[in-house]
């Protein structure tokens, strides 16, 4: 490679040309008069989206909204897998809630040693907490135990909470 | 008879350092500002104008650069000079605007002055043997300015604030928000795009 091309001797000749690309003479005269004008005018508020507001204060969080908008695949690809990754949590987690072995749960030990040592009653309503048709899944999974699953929508059914019917002895 | 001479005051925004300027003009003092404007409004103008190639592009953004400088004064810190913090501002209001206007280019350039025809660097240029010896400035002018705008907006900024204003790499790292390498490794590869570009103007 010869001198010139890796010193650009000649290209920096020519881009002294630009250094002579240079507005009118007064052209400045009265240029921050009017920049001054503006600002009393309001301006100052005006115009100044969100993004610009961020590159001002603080560069690095400019730097991470800037990959947004240029390269908008890695980000889509980067949220469709955040997605995909929630919606298999969330579908193994739900495959993975009937199968539990109830009687292993520690829950499930505690409320029947407590049942067994209440009486009969207990031990019924306990039955009832565990029984897999009841809509109460027991696990020792804090978020999704204890939830009734096959009421998302309407009222709930929960056998904690019962309601009493009966009839009056008289009748 | 001797004339009057006048004394400057010390505390005119003119005679003031930029620190105080800064000081004042964020306690909403619109003369210290105005000084602020005065001090760079050339060089602001010529950065755009330079990575735009366009005279109204330039003056207008600008004028915007200098606005939100002001309203975002309260957010100074004086961690870098004011200086350094306006150019930033700049740099980032021209980059968007040029991200917006991708392709769709329109070159308006001011005119060379009077003394580019003596410039002894361009004179030289044009006298060697280069494959155009018969190209004038103005010719030469248009080449150049199309070339630039076959950069990408961050080689071309590093070009104008080195080859064209004369700032220093640590300065143009502070101003762009990045390391002196990448300032460093940006310009070379510019220059050899536009050496490129330019072969049939300059010699290789």
């Amino acid at each position: 490679m010869s001198d010139n091309k890796n010193n650009f001797r000649d290209l920096k000749r020519l881009l002294k040309l630009k250094q002579h690309e240079i507005p009118p003479p007064g052209y400045f005269n009265h240029w921050s008069g009017d920049v001054i004008s503006r600002i009393q005018a309001g301006e100052t508020g005006r115009g100044h989206s969100f993004l610009e507001q961020i590159q001002s204060d603080s560069p690095f969080a400019a730097a991470f909204l800037h990959l947004f908008v240029s390269r908008p695949g890695i980000v889509g690809a980067f949220a469709t897998s955040l997605c995909l990754l929630v919606l298999l949590g969330v579908l193994f987690a739900d495959r993975s809630e009937p199968g539990l072995p109830t009687s292993g749960s520690p829950l499930f030990a505690q409320s029947e040693a407590a049942a067994t040592e209440a009486g009969p009653t207990l031990v019924a309503s306990v039955d009832t907490l565990a029984a897999p048709d009841s809509g109460i899944t027991v696990s020792t999974n804090p978020i999704s135990s204890l939830q009734p699953v096959q009421t998302l929508f309407g009222s709930p059914q929960n056998p904690l909470f019962q309601q009493v019917n009966f009839t009056p002895a008289s009748q | 008879m001797s004339e009057p001479t006048t004394v400057p005051d010390p505390n005119a925004p003119a005679g003031l350092l930029e620190g105080d300027l800064v000081r004042r003009a964020r306690r909403g003092d619109l003369t210290a500002y105005d000084e602020l404007v005065k001090r760079y409004q050339e060089r602001i103008y010529a950065t755009i104008y330079h990575m735009t190639s366009n005279h109204e592009d330039a003056n207008d953004l600008a004028q915007e650069s200098f606005i939100k400088a002001y309203s975002a004064l309260k957010s100074f810190k004086g961690g870098s000079s004011f200086y350094t913090w306006l150019y930033r501002i700049a740099i980032n209001k021209t980059i968007n605007f040029l991200k917006q206007r991708r392709n769709k280019h329109h070159i308006s350039l001011n005119d060379l002055d009077f003394n580019a025809e003596h410039d002894p660097d361009l004179v030289a240029l044009i006298s060697e043997k280069t494959p155009h010896r018969d190209v004038n400035l103005s010719e030469l002018q248009q080449k150049l300015n199309e070339a630039l705008l076959k950069l990408s907006e961050p080689h071309r900024m590093v070009v104008v604030l080195h080859d064209v204003q004369g700032v220093s790499h640590d300065e143009i790292a502070e101003m762009v928000g990045c390391n002196i390498g990448t300032v460093r490794s940006r310009l070379f590869y510019a220059r050899q795009q536009l050496q490129g570009y330019l072969a049939d103007y300059v010699k290789s």
